[in-house]
């Protein structure tokens, strides 16, 4: 919650906006300059013209496919899926009164998975395209948010519960996956499967992107529209409600967003954890916990961090590249017990 | 400007906790809600200000079935602070207060003239000025009790429901607290388990027993040692106190001619 004096303060909104825009392109650049195949930087950008702007400048169509269809494609994707999955995090750690919770730690990523494996083992002579992945993810997602619900319900509804809830539903859908995978997929199926269980951009072109960006946008608009109520949730259900928030409607809105950010993004890229969890909270040390500016923050910070943990996991062994999920539990655990540690400091 | 509820029930997992109770606010009074433990004071704020729907019977508000009421509206009216509500977010003084404008501002409107002189209000009515940056995990219990007052008056409210406000404060800050709540002048509902403080600073008592209403009307008329020693199960001396209202005095021996 801002400080400032009444009425919005235009030229600071302006300039953060521009900064984080600067910050955003800087990281695509950087994503779309770095990787095996060393490309200067002024092809790169004669690549991106060509492919941005239907220019003709001469670029060898394997630069060309490199760093347009391949590089950049990838780093937006990251930039999305970042992005929502650190505005889930945000929403669900309100919703929720627990600085824990996530998508990845409630079990909502591995419903999703579970969903989106379903259709693509069970479903693939169907068609299997993109989006009916996302709509397997979808509902996995929301018979992961069911369970996750009923069992915390069940188990007294205190928000502490809800975590303890998350792991026993992680474990089920996780479960079932393995069932489905193991018993029903080919061996290449189950290698390709559980490679993209741990999160891999590598299959990311630009169809995935055209749904990809609306849900993340929309999902960020819709949001928005709920900072304030969000806000009011920081001392509980019957606080809000007493605040004049419609507790049960927005409740629904919010959980069927985060589950439609969450499916959508898995159906893409895989299970990444820890970005929902982290990057809320290192936002909430930049800006504060007031929902309107916290949650443009988690957008912008877990997109970047997402580009860049991108990036790592293609140089940090040459040759190779690490699934997303590794890099993001590589930085995410220590970052996170930092946060803990200084959190609990003053006092 | 009156709450009231008639014939109302209310129940949970097949337990009735409310059953037919009839109660009036008088308005810019302050009414003390009393009762032992799971007489159901708590549930029948809640539904006094629709945190629970009624099974039967209807509260009113002006004379209007509130559930037939936008739950916004409902926030510019009626104001409630839990007992001991807390929070892990780190919030400042005056992020809480600022809550209480929440039911006064469009989904995307910024922050105007009129909330930021509400909350200063507030904050002032409170003793709470100079406290407007400091960190909400820093206050103490009395402070934090205080912030919520503050928050609940940032929303304007006609009425103000209040549960249980001094649970778990020492006695200076009891005095204070309720001292507070008494020189508002606006109406408030709350409900109290010190007969004595009850005695002191309510201007109408209701009592709840099992869910019904034992007996409503001025401190006088509701505690008597008939009605204490039936109720609450305690023999009791009332004479009158030094504040001009009465003092219960719990006799010990009571305690011991029950178990013979």
């Amino acid at each position: 919650m801002s400080h400032a004096a009444h009425g919005p303060n235009w030229p600071a909104r302006i300039a953060v906006a521009l900064v984080s825009l600067l910050a955003l392109t800087f990281a695509v650049a950087l994503a779309v300059t770095i990787g095996e195949m060393r490309i200067p930087l002024e092809t790169a950008l004669k690549a991106l013209g060509n492919g941005l702007f239907d220019l003709d400048w001469p670029v060898s169509a394997i630069q060309q496919g490199v760093i347009f269809d391949y590089r950049l494609s990838r780093a937006l994707m990251a930039g999305l899926c970042g992005g929502a999955l650190a505005l889930s995090g945000a929403i669900l750690q309100a919703l929720l009164r627990n600085p824990l919770a996530e998508p990845y730690v409630l079990g909502i990523s591995a419903g999703a998975s579970t969903g989106a494996v379903a259709v693509l083992i069970l479903g693939v002579s169907i068609g299997g395209t993109a989006l009916t992945v996302s709509a397997g993810a979808f509902i996995g997602s929301c018979a992961a948010l069911a369970v996750v619900a009923l069992l915390a319900t069940g188990a007294g509804g205190a928000s502490d519960r809800v975590i303890l809830a998350g792991v026993a539903t992680s474990q089920l859908f996780n479960a079932a996956t393995a069932t489905i995978v193991t018993t029903l997929a080919s061996a290449e199926q189950a290698r390709g499967v559980m490679f993209w269980l741990l999160g891999n951009f590598g299959g990311v072109r630009w169809p995935d992107l055209w749904i990809a960006a609306p849900v993340a946008f929309i999902g960020f608009g819709i949001c928005m529209l709920h900072a304030k109520a969000l806000d009011a949730f920081a001392f509980g259900v019957d606080a809000a409600a007493s605040l004049g928030v419609a507790v049960t409607r927005v409740k629904i809105v919010l959980f069927a967003t985060t589950a439609v950010m969450t499916a959508v993004m898995v159906s893409i890229v895989g299970t990444v954890g820890f970005v929902g969890l982290i990057i809320p909270h290192a936002a909430r040390f930049l800006v504060g916990s007031g929902h309107a500016r916290l949650l443009p923050a988690c957008l912008v910070i877990g997109a970047i961090f997402m580009i860049l943990a991108d990036i790592l996991s293609r140089v940090l062994i040459p040759q190779q590249i690490l699934p997303i999920g590794v890099v993001t539990a590589l930085f995410g655990a220590p970052v996170f017990a930092l946060i803990l540690y200084r959190a609990r400091k003053p006092k | 400007m009156t709450l009231a509820m008639r014939e109302v029930r209310w129940g949970t997992a097949g337990r009735m906790i409310i059953d037919g109770v009839t109660l009036q606010a008088a308005p810019g009074r302050v009414l003390g809600l009393i009762g032992p433990n799971g007489s159901g004071k708590s549930s029948l704020l809640r539904l006094l200000c629709r945190l629970r729907n009624v099974a039967s019977g209807v509260v009113m508000l002006d004379g209007r079935d509130i559930a037939g009421v936008a739950r916004r509206d409902l926030a510019r009216r009626l104001a409630f602070v839990e007992q001991q509500a807390t929070t892990e977010i780190q919030l400042s003084v005056c992020d809480v207060v600022r809550l209480g404008r929440t039911p006064h501002r469009a989904a995307l409107a910024s922050w105007s003239a009129a909330d930021e002189a509400a909350v200063n209000e507030a904050l002032a009515r409170v003793g709470l000025a100079e406290r407007h940056d400091q960190s909400w995990h820093t206050l103490s219990g009395g402070e934090r009790q205080r912030a919520h007052i503050a928050r609940a008056l940032a929303q304007e409210p006609s009425e103000l429901i209040l549960d249980e406000p001094t649970n778990h404060l020492d006695i200076q800050h009891q005095l204070a607290i309720l001292n507070l709540i008494r020189r508002l002048g606006i109406t408030c509902i709350m409900a109290l388990h010190d007969l004595n403080l009850a005695a002191m600073f309510c201007d109408e008592i209701a009592l709840l027993h099992e869910g019904r209403l034992e007996a409503a009307g001025s401190p006088d008329e509701v505690l008597t040692s008939e009605t204490i020693q039936r109720i609450f199960g305690v023999a009791v001396a009332i004479r009158p106190g030094a504040s001009g209202r009465r003092h219960i005095e719990y006799l010990i021996e009571a305690e011991g001619r029950e178990r013979s």
